[in-house]
């Protein structure tokens, strides 16, 4: 019973990052059909630069936890105003976005190695002491992991459901002809749900890198988790796609104690694999997948 | 016969392209270049093969370094278990590589193209660290661990093609010819592929996916179809390595060197039939170039990627042709000015 709850917690703290970190690939992906292979580097950016504004610039920390997520959001629109901008209305987009976002990521990923090097820091971002509720252990840094990530998530999902930015956005993911002929002007929108993606990526970015450390490959990680939870929830579907990341955090958490932690990840992937026979377009997925 | 003739010319130009290579070493006695070489070609027949599947059969597939390190691991497998030679060891690399790609390909292709891609990718990232985390020691060889798929070392220093033995100073040159066989068999195969009746099958689904599947082809068939057959040589290309270079680890996974490749197709123009030997030589330079400059290599081929996708997307096979048909425009317009005027 003991094991059962410490699995939960663990579980739950990773998948309240994973969802942090899945979120905003499943919104890109839903508004815009654009798969961002440099969604990772927006967590190490993240994880970086509130790095660099704590220990070098010696910010207090909520303001360099604030300023890493910013930089996040910077860096997405950053993106989408020197590259997506001008690839939106090509006829492979979807392809070609992929092509153009491993560029970058693999060009990001270099210049964060060649300014910091490959040596792991501890991320400043910590919270001491643990509490025990009836013999099972949760750490203070475990319990501000899941409420940050629970507080941008509502926050998000309040944007998207009570405003008119948000009504935007949802708009352009249903019909983007529709949307404009409505007077959305969905390049706009397209901007704002890379910043969106870009401010969520690295909050995970700074979560993650406080329970593991930071590395200019961090975000990799993460980042198949990501691809493999908004795979299985149906591509696009935000709220599939955060209930997806809890319950496969769980999972994660329960192989990983169970049978070893080497197999966490693989014994996922498996059953991702085994459920997208049967459900080809996700489980929250709505169109159906034409087959030919 | 249209599509003879265009198969016809390309095996023409197929047999140039190898002369020149073959030529070479007679020019070009460093070892160094002959190396670089030798490298160029394995990652050009990478590139094509992976362009015959991306570009053509429209697979979005980014697992190919999977097959090529399938490829690799078998030789350094057999090589060190067994003692088995790499010439025996690269066909059944390959094999493999190719049966691995019938599994996977079951289970994935039936999927859209982004589904494709992020599954490939997730398996690749599965294997290497299931490769990477094993500490369970196979075999202890002089107080040396060994896992069974030689965890983060990987395989080194098992046998070679023999040629160190035969040619002696002058081996290179054996694995050169050696390198250069599979680059022919591997061009050999992409352009009949792509020029002959797969080919036709895969521009009628490009062109219209629904009316193709109304003519009764099957979409998912073709695409395993491809999937295998260009796993099959992408694993041989992959044995053909690690006989080289006697090394097979896990750094072969790692993204840089997915993106490396990437860079080639589309830089030497997606959808063509030469454009990514072209890419391959152009990056092979550019790496050279990024080495001189102080290790900005990943910086640079990025750039250059994004720099292509975003101006260039059809690579230099797209922005030759463009120029050619401007060129003949106004050499046209030329004419029928001065045919006016007479």
């Amino acid at each position: 019973m003991d094991a059962i709850l410490q699995i939960l917690v663990t579980g739950l703290t990773l998948g309240s990052m994973y969802a942090l970190a899945s979120v905003g690939l499943a919104l890109t992906y839903g508004t815009m059909g654009m798969f961002n292979m440099a969604h990772g580097l927006f967590m190490t950016i993240g994880a970086y630069v509130c790095y660099s504004a704590f220990i070098v610039f010696g910010m207090p920390l909520s303001f360099a936890v604030l300023i890493g997520i910013a930089a996040g959001g910077v860096v997405g629109m950053a993106m989408h105003l020197l590259i997506v901008k001008f690839m939106l209305h090509r006829a492979d987009f979807q392809t070609t976005i992929m092509v153009a976002t491993a560029g970058v990521a693999i060009l990001l990923q270099d210049l964060i190695l060649k300014q910091y090097g490959a040596y792991p820091f501890k991320q400043p971002a910590q919270i001491e002491g643990q509490l025990t509720v009836a013999s099972v252990v949760v750490t203070y840094q475990s319990i501000a992991i899941m409420t940050f990530a629970a507080a941008l998530i509502g926050l998000m999902a309040w944007l998207l459901t009570n405003t008119r930015f948000g009504l935007a956005i949802r708009a352009t993911a249903m019909n983007q002809d529709a949307a404009e002929l409505m007077g959305v002007k969905t390049e706009q929108t397209y901007l704002q749900v890379l910043l969106i993606a870009g401010v969520l990526a690295a909050a995970a970015g700074i979560l993650i890198s406080s329970l593991a450390s930071l590395s200019p490959d961090m975000g990799t990680n993460p980042l198949i988790r990501a691809f493999v939870i908004c795979v299985v929830a149906g591509l696009g579907s935000v709220t599939g796609a955060g209930i997806t990341a809890i319950v496969l955090g769980v999972m994660e958490a329960a192989i990983g104690y169970y049978i070893g932690v080497r197999f966490g990840f693989p014994t996922m992937l498996g059953l991702v694999i085994l459920v997208l026979i049967f459900k080809p377009a996700g489980l929250f997925g709505k169109q159906g997948v034409v087959r030919a | 016969m249209n599509g003879n003739t265009a198969l016809y010319r390309h095996l023409t130009a197929l047999v140039a392209v190898l002369a020149v290579i073959a030529i070479l070493p007679v020019f070009i006695t460093q070892r160094y270049f002959l190396g670089e070489i030798i490298l160029f070609m394995i990652w050009a027949s990478v590139a094509t093969q992976w362009n015959v599947l991306l570009g053509h059969a429209g697979v979005f597939s980014l697992g190919q370094m999977l097959f090529f390190a399938i490829g690799a691991y078998a030789v350094g497998m057999m090589g060190t278990y067994f003692d088995v030679s790499p010439w025996l060891a690269m066909p059944i690399g390959a094999i493999v590589a190719a049966s691995a790609a019938l599994v996977i390909g079951l289970a994935c292709l039936r999927l859209e193209t982004a589904y494709v891609a992020l599954l490939t990718f997730a398996i690749v990232f599965m294997v290497s660290t299931l490769i990477r985390t094993d500490a369970e020691c196979f075999i202890t060889k002089g107080g040396l661990c060994t896992p069974l798929f030689g965890g983060g070392n990987g395989f080194s220093g098992f046998d070679d093609l023999g040629f160190r033995k035969l040619l002696k100073g002058q081996w290179v040159v054996g694995n050169y010819f050696v390198v250069l066989g599979v680059l022919a068999l591997s061009l050999l195969a992409s352009i009949c592929v792509i020029h002959g009746r797969l080919g036709l099958a895969f521009r009628a689904l490009g062109d219209s996916r629904i009316y193709a599947a109304a003519r009764g082809m099957n979409r998912t068939r073709f695409h395993i179809i491809a999937f295998v057959i260009t796993a099959f040589f992408t694993g041989l290309t992959g044995a053909v390595y690690a006989a080289h270079f006697r090394f097979a680890g896990p750094s072969l996974f790692e993204f840089p060197t997915l993106v490396f490749i990437l860079a080639m197709i589309v830089i030497g123009g997606l959808k063509s039939t030469w454009g990514p030997i072209f890419g391959a030589a152009l990056m092979m330079v550019l790496v050279e170039f990024a080495k001189e400059m102080g290790d900005v290599q990943n910086t640079l081929i990025g750039f250059v990627l994004v720099v292509f996708v975003l101006i260039f997307p059809k690579g230099l096979a797209g922005a030759t042709s463009q120029l050619a048909q401007r060129i003949s425009r106004q050499r046209s317009r030329k004419a029928s000015d001065t045919a006016r005027a007479i």
